[in-house]
Order: C-alpha cells, then structure tokens, then sequence
C-alpha cells in the first residue's frame, strides 16, 4: 500500500449523523442542505419526509442491520446502504458529498463497518467521520441508561452539543467534562439551534489514516495526579485548615505561591504541581503547620476532625492542589473565624463518579516497537475484546521502520499503514482507544511490553 | 433523442464487433427480444433504448423512470417489455412504439426486480419488502405476505411455476395460486444474488459474506463454498446444470456439480481478470462462459479451458452481459453507458479449427 494524499482521493466523502430522537439532526441536515456551498449533496434519512430541499437528492432508508453467517460482529453491516449507495455510484451525475443520518436509536458501529467490509464501498466511497448531536438538557435522562447514546458519543468524531439555551453554563461544563471522560479523541463544539459551522462537521477526516492524530489537543491532556485546584489571594497570616474524615485515610496537598493569577502563570504551577505530585510525599499530621514551597504533604486523615494550619509569611497569590476534591473531605480554609474563599478553582477530573464503562484510553511513549509483538498483542487484543472497543486510531514507531505507521479501527477491523518519514521531532507512539470497560493498565501494560 | 449521448466508438479487441453506441448513463439492465432481432437496455438515469441488433441502429428510445431504472425484462414470447424504476413503479410498454400500456406501482420506494414467468403468463416485481404478481394486463393477480427485510434476489425455477425470493434470513419459494410460501430455507445472512440450475434441482445463492450456498431444493440439503475474496453477486449456471460458475474476486471459480455434486472437490479457477469481476454468463444453448470486470475486460470461456477463447477490451466497467437466444452474439453493456453486440459463433467456429 502507498500512502495517498487526501485530496487525490477520488472516492467520495460520507458523514454519518447520529443522536437521540430531538437532538438536531434534522435541524442539522436541513441547515446543511440551504446553505449556498456549491456542493452536490446525497442524503441518505432514516425516513422520508422530513428533510425537503429540492435541488438535492434524498433517500430515505430503513436500518436493516444484517448479521452475517458466521456471527462476526465486525461483519455486521448496514444492507440497505449497501445497496442503496451501491446504486447511487453507478450514475453519471456524482455527488460531492453523501451524508447518512441515522435513527436515534441506532449503534454506529454497523454503519462505520459498512465503509470498510465491503470491497464496492471501500473502492467508491471514503468514511469521513461520525458527526453526534447531544441535547443538552435532556441527555442526562439517558446518559446512564443508553447503550446508544453511550455509543453514539463514543464513536463521534464531532461532537455537538446542541441546543444549549435550555441549560446553564455549568450545567454545559458538566456535561462536557463528561461526554470528554468518554470520548478524548473527539472534537467538541457547541450550538443552539444546530448552528454549528459545516466546515466543522464535513470533511473532519476522523477515519483519515494521515490525520490519524490530528485530534483535538485535549486528547493527550496528561492525566494530573490532582483533582482540584483552588487559588488564594492571602495576605501574611496564619490560617487554620480544617477537614473531616473521608474516603481515604490521607491525601496529598501542594501550596505553591503564583506570582500573580495570570492564566500564563497559573498554567505554569500546573505542571510544578504535575512534578512535584511524583516526587515523594512528606507525611503531616493534624496540628502540624504547612509552608507554601516546592513540597508534597500528605495529610493524615485518620481523626474525625484533623486540622492544619497554613503559614503565609510574603501576601500573595497561592495555588492549593489537593490530590482530591476538596468537598470528599468537607475541606476549608479559615482566616480566624472567617471562611477563606479560593479566588478561581478548577477541576482536574472530569465529574464522574459514575464510573463510566465508555471511556478513552490515551497512551504516548517513546521508543520503538518490535512489531511482531505489537501484531501479536494487537490481534488477541482485538479478538477478546474487539466487541467493547468502538474506535481506535493511532501513529505508532516502529523499529527499523524510517515511516510513521499510521492505523484507526471500528470494532475487530483494523486498518493501517507507513506514513510519511519520521521528522526530526522525537519518534514516539501515540494512540488512543475508546471502548466499553476498558482496562486502563493493562492496556499500557500491554502496549509497553511490545516496546523492542 | 433521450437516452442516446453519442455514437459508435471503436474498441480494440479480438472478438469481432458487430455494433456498438452509447447510452447517457450506466447501463443497468439488457434484455434481447425473443425473436432475437432486438435489444433493450435501460440506464441508470431512467432511459430506455430499443435497438435494431442487425443494423446496430437506435429504433426507439424513451424516458422509462424518473431517478433512474433498475431493470428492464421482455415477455417471453411475448412484444412487449416491462420496467422498473427508483420511482416505486413497474411500467409495461410497446417497445417499437415507445408506448406505455400500464402503470402499476411496486409498493415501495424503488422497485428493485423484475421476473417474467417462463411461460410469460406472470410478471413478478419485487419492490422493498413487496412481492408483487402481475398478469400480463397489468392487473394484480397476488400481492404475497410481506417480507420481513428488502428482497434482495427473485428468481423463477426453470419450466415450472414456482418463484423463489430472497431477503437477509431467508428464500421462499412461492407458487402463484397461494399466499403462503411452498418451502421456506432458512439462512442466517445477507444473499445478494439467487441463482437455479437450469433443472430446477439446485438453487445457489452469493453471499455478502463472501460465501456462496447451494440448497439441493428437493432434500433441503445444503452447501456452503467458502474462501472468496469478496462478496458474490456474478453466478451463472451452464446450460446441462453441470457447471456453475462464480466471481467474489477477480477470478472465475467454476463448480462441478455432476456426479456426487461439488462437494470436497476442487474447483476450476479461471484465471485472466485483474480487476474484480462483475458479471457471468453462460449461453443459454451452448458451452460458452462470458466473463466481464470492472477493469473493462471481456473474456470468453470453454469447458474446463483454462485459457480465454476471446479477449476483449470495453471503455469502462463491465455493467452487463447477455448472451442472444441463439448464443451468436454477446451484448455488453458498460458503466459509461456503452453498449456493445459482439460476434462469437464465426470466431468461435475458427478459433476452434
């Protein structure tokens, strides 16, 4: 195989569209089609009727999901589309573009895998990328419950969280700390009446071997060792730090001074903060004093109501990084007999203690790869748990290798290939999996014993 | 004229060409006339060309279906010719006239088949999930229980009345005077294309999965051939029910079915297409095989021959094959809307000297 560049390829781009019932998606399309692109566009709806604009040709389609024989999840392919599109290729007239809007309550998968087992499709047609709506309000009512919506998130590559008039703009971080947890590879924007760009939901090449990696930054966000971050303006004193016993029997703390709470030196503590949590950390028990500076405290928490005290000794701008939320453990900062109120906070880990069973596992390291272990790995990991894994897309470096090898999957299909040559940039791998239950270390564990 | 773009561009091939002209879109379906003086063959935009096979000329050309057709099937024995379209509708016509006779409607968004009874007492249509049987009025004689997925394949058994449907799960084989199925065969997948043994002792069918099944139709015992590159849409039977033969790739597999049948035998694999194939066609009075691919390569087979008898090379993709009655002459029809009558039967008779 030899690499090929995006725009020589002549297959046609196809967008499949997925949400809950009353998320946008007709809003979506509709937009989509009245929008003076120049374009010609084949839609492909999930019933007629809904979508009416003249010049353009619509479909409508019922899902038929068909099993194939031998009972292969990864041949579970959509079969009207087959041969729905299969006769839209052979005219004359070709499309610019094909989007393929999906029921609400339909599970992407067979639809993606549609574009990859079948040869007919494979030659003519190229999946561009996954485009989700969520509803922002009425999500919550079905993001436990859902298969669908869980996997309607977990294989966009576009996220759009729509209709965000009905809710607050904490209740709209909240949602997208979660639909974050799990998808991290995703790009996220968000509309009020599906008015997002359409730059931003055609031609995303989630499924582009070559952008393999061209992911949101946020994908490779590090892990922090912390979860809660608040800052202090304090002028000299010394204030009582007063806590309950919760679910861990001690937590780790930081107070580094900032030297104002600029965003530039605030991120800059970030990564102090990031260092300074793998370095050892120095116990302290309750009633024991706590100077701000480059060191780890771990807090006892053992008693029903341990105190500390914090000693300011130059006023000024302090960051405090708990390794937990500072509400697990009814933690507050004193000044004598007055609450002290952190001027910003942040959280570090997206506010889920549901525990989701859809998330994202990202993994980058250096070093090369042998590659008959990483087929090994690859392929039993893909046969046991190929089910759970919705998409994974990644550039690995492998050993004697001068090319990146670039790959993405959908369930059991995998597909990859060499890349362009390394630069002079560090070789590293990179890659992510989004799945259902996933097994965070032993996947890195997995991945790191095919290292050469 | 509609439906007719341009005319005649020379080929280069060995198989002598008798005519050739080109229609304004991909040309779906090819029917020869049963007197074999004329060929009709609808395009995907929805038109459809009556020509003269003798002088190659264009008698009658017609817009059949808005958004395009997807088959076209004259009587046997009969004048006239039926369409189908991606406009939910079957139409009947005097093809010399270019005049519709009726209008029936196939139950759904397209009508995707079309099958003349042998004896061209019944058209069947089958449209969705919609299996339709029309008399030759046009008027409905029975509407079957509707199937639970989109009817992939229909096909009627060779000199008896009996039709069998495909949908994904299952083939059904039905009789014109009853609602309910003769034979049900359950299969667990998606079948593509359905094909009988001119005996009616076989029924075959090509498989998305890359699989093509046999049912011994009287036993309902059953054969599965795995091992294709790709999924099976090109089956085609010779004429004495011994050989069938196969795409799913770019090379022809041929099944011997005689004697114990094909089961733990090898296959004859034909070897000449690079391209993956898209159409197979025995002559329906003799030993020959046509192959075509989507490279635009013809070639045509003898026997167990491993070697083509013929070569040919079309502008574009091969979108249809049809042998004449008589097995004289081939029509090719191509995605670029070429449709091209090639000359055997003096080759043939050469090549074999």
């Amino acid at each position: 195989m030899e690499a090929r560049v995006e725009n020589d390829d002549p297959r046609v781009p196809v967008t499949i569209l997925t949400g809950f019932l009353g998320s946008g998606k007709t809003t979506l399309l509709n937009r989509i089609l009245s929008e003076q692109h120049g374009k010609r566009i084949a839609v492909i709806e999930n019933e007629f009727g809904e979508v009416g604009v003249d010049q353009e040709l619509v479909i409508g389609a019922e899902e038929e999901i068909f099993e194939m024989n031998n009972g292969c999840i990864c041949c579970t392919v959509r079969g009207d589309l087959i041969r729905i599109l299969g006769n839209l290729m052979k005219r004359r007239d070709k499309f610019d573009y094909i989007l393929v809007e999906t029921t609400g309550m339909a599970d992407p998968g067979p639809v993606a895998q549609t574009f990859f087992v079948d040869d007919e499709m494979q030659t003519k047609l190229r999946l561009d990328g996954i485009v989700t709506l969520v509803d922002a309000k009425h999500v919550w009512m079905h993001i436990d419950t859902s298969n669908e919506v869980k996997e309607q998130i977990a294989f966009a590559d576009v996220l759009v969280l729509n209709k965000t008039d009905l809710v607050t703009t904490e209740e709209l971080e909240k949602l997208e700390a979660r639909v974050r947890a799990m998808n991290r590879a995703a790009k996220i924007f968000r509309s009020l009446n599906a008015d997002v760009e359409i730059g931003k939901v055609l031609n995303v090449g989630g499924f582009n071997l070559g952008r393999a990696m061209e992911v949101d930054p946020k994908f490779m966000e590090p892990e922090y060792p912390f979860e809660w971050r608040g800052i202090y303006s304090l002028p000299r004193g010394r204030y009582p730090y007063f806590l309950k016993r919760g679910p861990d029997p001690a937590m780790n703390i930081a107070l580094l001074p900032v030297d104002d709470i600029s965003s530039q030196n605030v991120q800059a503590s970030v990564m102090d903060a990031v260092l300074l949590f793998s370095e050892d950390a120095v116990a302290v028990t309750s009633g024991e004093i706590i100077r701000p500076g480059r060191r780890l405290h771990q807090l006892a928490l053992t008693e029903e109501s341990p105190a500390f005290s914090f000693e300011i000794e130059s006023p000024g701008a302090y960051a405090l990084y708990t390794q937990h939320k500072p509400e697990e453990f009814q933690a507050v900062l004193f000044n004598g007999s007055c609450l002290v109120y952190p001027v910003q906070e942040k959280d570090f880990k997206p506010d889920h203690e549901h525990d989701d069973e859809v998330s994202s596992v990202g993994i980058t390291t250096p070093g090369d790869l042998d590659k008959k272990k990483f087929n090994k790995w690859m392929s039993e990991l893909l046969r046991n748990q190929g089910t759970d894994i919705f998409r994974m897309k990644g550039v690995l470096s492998l050993k004697g290798e001068d090319n990146r090898f670039v790959f993405q999957g959908v369930h059991m299909l995998f597909d990859g290939r060499p890349d362009r040559p390394w630069r002079e940039e560090e070789r590293h791998n990179q890659l992510i999996f989004i799945g259902r239950n996933l097994d965070r270390a032993r996947l890195k564990e997995g991945f790191h014993s095919c290292l050469a | 004229m509609p439906g007719v773009a341009q005319q005649a561009i020379p080929a280069a091939h060995n198989l002598p060409e008798h005519w050739s002209a080109v229609m304004d879109d991909c040309v779906v379906s090819i029917a020869w006339s049963p007197d074999g003086e004329h060929l009709s063959a609808a395009s995907a935009s929805g038109s459809v060309c009556i020509f003269n096979v003798e002088s190659g000329g264009l008698e009658r050309s017609f817009q059949a279906h808005d958004f395009g057709a997807t088959s076209v099937k004259w009587r046997p024995a009969g004048k006239e010719i039926a369409t189908a379209g991606q406009d939910g509708r079957i139409r009947l016509w005097d093809p010399h006239a270019g005049k519709l006779i009726r209008e029936l409607e196939g139950g759904s968004a397209w009508v995707d088949h079309l099958a003349w009874s042998p004896s061209g007492t019944y058209l069947a249509s089958a449209a969705g999930g919609k299996l339709r049987l029309w008399t030759i009025e046009g008027i409905l004689h029975r509407e079957y229980p509707q199937h639970p997925n989109t009817i992939a394949a229909i096909a009627w058994r060779p000199n008896a009345s009996e039709l069998a449907s495909a949908c994904y799960g299952q083939i059904q084989i039905w009789r014109p005077d009853s609602d309910q199925p003769e034979k049900t065969l359950q299969w667990k997948g998606s079948m593509l294309a359905l094909a009988w043994s001119p005996d009616g002792q076989y029924l075959c069918h090509g498989n998305q999965d890359a699989t093509v099944h046999f049912w011994i139709v009287r036993s309902a015992k059953e054969l599965q051939m795995w091992g294709y590159p790709t999924k099976i849409r090109e089956l085609a039977w010779d004429r004495r029910s011994r050989y069938l033969a196969t795409g799913g790739g770019s090379q022809i597999t041929v099944w011997d079915c005689s004697g114990r049948g094909p089961t733990n035998t090898k296959p004859i694999v034909l070897k000449y297409h690079e391209d993956l194939l898209s159409q197979l066609a025995y002559q329906r009075n003799g030993p020959l095989l046509a192959s075509g691919c989507l490279g635009g390569r013809i070639a045509i087979w003898e026997g167990k021959n491993r070697q083509p008898l013929f070569t040919a090379a079309m502008p574009s993709a091969i979108a249809q094959l049809a042998w004449s009655g008589d097995g004289t002459r081939l029509c090719v029809g191509c995605e670029d809307g070429t449709m091209t009558v090639l000359e055997t039967s003096e080759s043939t008779a050469a090549a074999r000297r």
